[in-house]
């Protein structure tokens, strides 16, 4: 692997379970952890997706500027749409939004060169996030001792976008379906990455999962237009 | 667990909102007088009952309006600034 660009706010706690590093758009991301378990992605998994590119925007333009570029724009706050390649279009508030590719878009290298400061009414927002996947059975489980909402009344199909706190730290949550593995995707900003990591894989342990590499959350995922 | 009316996110959790004060209004810093912007600035009621206040979602980054009974701490209604 070349000399990556950007580092995982979890670097330095992942490096410790002893990755197999794969880079993706710049970032190494743990495809493979020491002690990877085959059963703990079904049972309750925790992966980081820190990599993945992505990027913010907000103001009164920014929902014209990402359908003026082909973007899907949710119609309601708290909502999101699928981009092409597993990808995700999440509008946080009125006028803000946060876009993301799967493993394998494209969306955010078409979009970020265009997205600068100056644009009227749009406004770059910086995406450092710590970004993870839980999977397996047991996930609910562990959002309902760490979270204050009852994310069993959301289904998938309807798209929901929450915006809440986990353990004390603000987090962004939805549920969709990546690489042909259901799942639910959490962003935080990047400097509480390392305690909510360390308090959900902790708490993981307990019910029997744990932290798992990307190759084990999501056997199925294509990569290559990342690498 | 008291439970707070969000705008934009719904029925959550007091702890995930911070107060901001009693809505006010501010008067004209070119017009007014020392004592007027003084008493602005400074001075607070403390007057118990029925009170519009700023209440912010800190998750989401959600300001808003609560109108609140401040002698049963009880929150009539929230709504956006227009």
């Amino acid at each position: 692997m070349a000399a990556a660009l950007r580092s995982s706010p979890l670097a330095h706690a992942l490096a410790t379970l002893h990755p197999e590093w794969i880079e993706v758009a710049g970032m190494p991301l743990a495809s493979k952890l020491r002690d990877d378990r085959p059963d703990r992605s079904a049972k309750l998994g925790i992966c980081d997706l820190s990599a993945l590119p992505r990027i913010g925007l907000k103001g009164p333009g920014a929902a014209d500027w990402l359908s003026a570029r082909g973007v899907p724009v949710p119609d309601q706050p708290n909502t999101w749409s699928a981009l092409e390649g597993g990808g995700a279009v999440a509008r946080l508030a009125r006028t803000e939004f946060l876009v993301e590719d799967g493993f394998s878009g494209k969306a955010v290298a078409r979009l970020a060169p265009d997205l600068k400061p100056g644009s009227p009414g749009v406004y770059p927002v910086p995406r450092q996030d710590c970004a993870l996947a839980l999977t397996g059975e047991l996930v609910n489980e562990l959002l309902v001792q760490t979270c204050n909402v009852d994310f069993t009344a959301q289904t998938r199909d309807a798209r929901v976008v929450t915006l809440t706190l986990m353990v004390g730290v603000s987090v962004t949550v939805l549920q969709q379906r990546l690489a042909g593995t259901d799942c639910w995707r959490l962003w935080c900003d990047g400097t509480s990455g390392p305690y909510l990591w360390e308090t959900l894989t902790g708490i993981a342990a307990e019910l029997g999962g744990g932290a798992v590499g990307f190759a084990s959350a999501f056997p199925d995922a294509q990569l290559q237009n990342l690498q | 667990m008291k439970i707070l009316t969000c705008p934009v996110n719904g029925p959550r959790p007091v702890s995930e909102f911070a107060y901001g004060g009693e809505v006010r209004p501010m008067p004209d810093g070119a017009t007014c007088t020392d004592r007027e912007w003084a008493d602005y600035v400074f001075n607070r009621s403390g007057v118990p009952g029925v009170k519009i206040e700023w209440w912010y979602h800190i998750a989401s980054g959600t300001w808003f309006y609560a109108e609140r009974d401040t002698v049963a701490d009880r929150v009539i209604r929230t709504w956006l600034p227009a």
